[in-house]
């Protein structure tokens, strides 16, 4: 189990640096970012190894922050897997609400991060098909 | 609690008759020893003998701000400037300030119109009134002051900002009264929140509000923030200071001194008198003031009147909060916008807090207005498109209350400047 914040910004120079500095400020790495935005707004995601403390500081530094459980999965770097996991979830009828992944090693490995409304049987679901799911110190 | 029985439960007629004979005297008064009121008269060809009823007041000359800054410092003076004892002025943010000179009665009175204020929201000498309007040339501070101590409550004279020693002053000595803006008094409540004090626990009971116009959701968010009642109190340096009017227990209309300070509601257009119950410009006499008074000021606020007896058991006439200025109000494509108004629509959206700001600009030939609302924890959703719902529903909300469109803007929290005075809404970059 896993938590991902997502952080309130306005869409202009130097707003996403004022984050990253708070959290590297207090010693907190960021394993995931993604980030999305719509004219004038966006909502940044952090992925970050203290989840709890990274919420904390940037509560206390006035963001509007809020904190929710993903999945993250691993699945091997070929043709198919990520439709072999996808296949999965639709099956089961779990919508994913927002997902982003990246290769971890060339040809081996690639982290997918999933949003997903039903979030304990999507996490049961990949786990009955033998799709491993990383855990909280693995981060 | 009612501080002057005597005058605050007097029986209208009676009233009346007090108000005609401080109006002769004042008019005869002002006639013999100012010179820019007897050149007014004369000018409209109105005599001191004209002046016998309450009612005559419609045949006097109106005063405007301009006015009273052309006659800067002492040109209204209607006494020698020996028997001053005190002057405090308006802000002068846009100009010569206005100068408001008192000699000792006025001070007397002054005393004993904030006592009443004061005892609207039963304030006894028991009390601990933590004053946090500014002391100095501002009226607020010193006003309150009076009232506090003609009362013989315990009023500490904190003056405004420095928001630390506020709350640590209110914790340390049980202040249980609370003067401010508005907003200064949300901004207490979000640094006490910060500092982790609950003002649930503290001893406060009832505030006094003013010197800037809030909207009753404003009113629902302080009392909510600071379990508090809050109360509105109206005044202005033209007149007195405050102590002009005040809201009882009842929250039901702003209580006018009526036998110090007259009030009309004019057409601000026709500068016609306007019946019982229709909204327009305040217009105020100052009945029984000596070192400065002023006939028939054009105060710029937007309210109405109601002269029915309140269930308080007061008898004086009373205002509705203020509900916008002829020279706050925006004209919008054509659209008379008050600012109050966006306020109320804002607040009544669910989690939107009181922090925003207008911003006012031209594009061409057309005017847009942007509202900027500050993002809190309660409207924030890590969806880009609920964001975008939220931004969409402060706008049709804004729509159909005020007619024209307008664009909200979804800002970082605590990216609005604070103010630890009168807040500044609007900005408007229109060049006109």
């Amino acid at each position: 189990m896993r938590y991902q914040l997502s952080i309130f910004m306005e869409n202009r120079p130097g707003k996403l640096e004022a984050i990253t500095k708070i959290l590297a400020q207090n010693n907190i790495n960021i394993r995931g970012i993604s980030l999305a935005s719509a004219g004038e707004f966006g909502v940044v995601k952090i992925i970050a190894n203290e989840s709890d403390r990274a919420y904390e500081v940037l509560k206390k530094a006035h963001f509007a922050v809020s904190k929710r459980e993903i999945v993250i999965a691993l699945i091997n770097d070929t043709p198919g897997s990520l439709h072999d996991l996808l296949k999965n979830l639709s099956s089961n009828n779990i919508n994913v609400e927002d997902c982003y992944g990246i290769v971890l090693e060339e040809g081996e490995k690639a982290a997918i991060v999933l949003e997903v409304e039903k979030f304990p049987e999507a996490e049961r679901v990949l786990k009955a098909n033998n799709i491993t799911v990383m855990s909280d110190t693995e981060i | 609690m009612i501080w002057n029985d005597h005058y605050e439960t007097m029986e209208r007629d009676r009233l009346k008759q007090v108000q005609s004979r401080s109006l002769r005297e004042l008019v005869e008064r002002v006639y013999k020893k100012v010179p820019f009121y007897r050149r007014k008269m004369d000018e409209q060809g109105v005599k001191p003998s004209d002046i016998n009823q309450i009612i005559d007041i419609v045949k006097l000359p109106f005063t405007t701000k301009q006015e009273m800054r052309d006659v800067y410092p002492f040109k209204l003076l209607a006494v020698d400037l020996s028997d001053i004892v005190e002057i405090h002025t308006s802000s002068g943010t846009t100009g010569k300030p206005v100068v408001d000179a008192y000699t000792l009665r006025d001070i007397d009175t002054w005393s004993e119109v904030m006592a009443r204020t004061l005892s609207m929201g039963d304030v006894t000498r028991q009390d601990i009134v933590q004053n946090a309007y500014g002391y100095g040339l501002f009226t607020g501070g010193l006003g309150v002051h009076y009232g506090a101590r003609r009362i013989g409550a315990n009023v500490i004279p904190i003056s405004g900002g420095n928001t630390k020693r506020q709350l640590m002053i209110m914790q340390d000595f049980r202040s249980n009264v609370l003067t401010c803006t508005p907003s200064y008094s949300l901004y207490l409540a979000e640094a006490a929140l910060e500092e982790g004090i609950d003002f649930s626990k503290l001893p406060l009971r009832v505030g006094f509000f003013g010197a800037e116009p809030w909207s009753e959701g404003m009113r629902k968010e302080i009392e909510a923030k600071l379990h508090l009642k809050a109360l509105d109190i109206f005044g202005l340096t033209e007149i007195i200071g405050p102590g002009v009017a005040q809201e009882c227990m009842c929250q039901d209309g702003l209580h006018i001194f009526e036998d110090h300070f007259y009030p009309e509601i004019i057409d601000p257009e026709t500068e016609r008198l306007l019946p019982e119950g229709e909204k327009g410009e305040l217009v105020l006499t100052t009945l029984t003031k000596e070192g400065t008074p002023v006939l028939r000021y054009r105060t710029r606020d937007i309210t109405y009147l109601n002269y029915k007896t309140c269930r308080c058991g007061r008898t004086s006439v009373r205002m509705n909060r203020i509900l916008g200025r002829t020279d706050d109000m925006l004209i919008i494509r054509g659209v008379n916008v008050f600012p109050s108004q966006i306020e109320e629509v804002l607040l009544q959206v669910e989690g939107v807090e009181p922090h925003y700001q207008l911003l006012i600009d031209r594009k061409g030939q057309l005017d847009s207005i942007e509202i900027q609302v500050e993002m809190i924890e309660k409207l924030f959703s890590d969806e880009i498109k609920m964001l975008e719902k939220t931004e969409k529903k402060i706008e049709n909300a804004l729509y159909s209350s005020l007619g024209v469109h307008s664009k909200v803007k979804l800002v970082e929290p605590k990216s609005i400047p604070r103010s630890e005075g009168k807040a500044r809404r609007v900005i408007d970059k229109r060049q006109v």
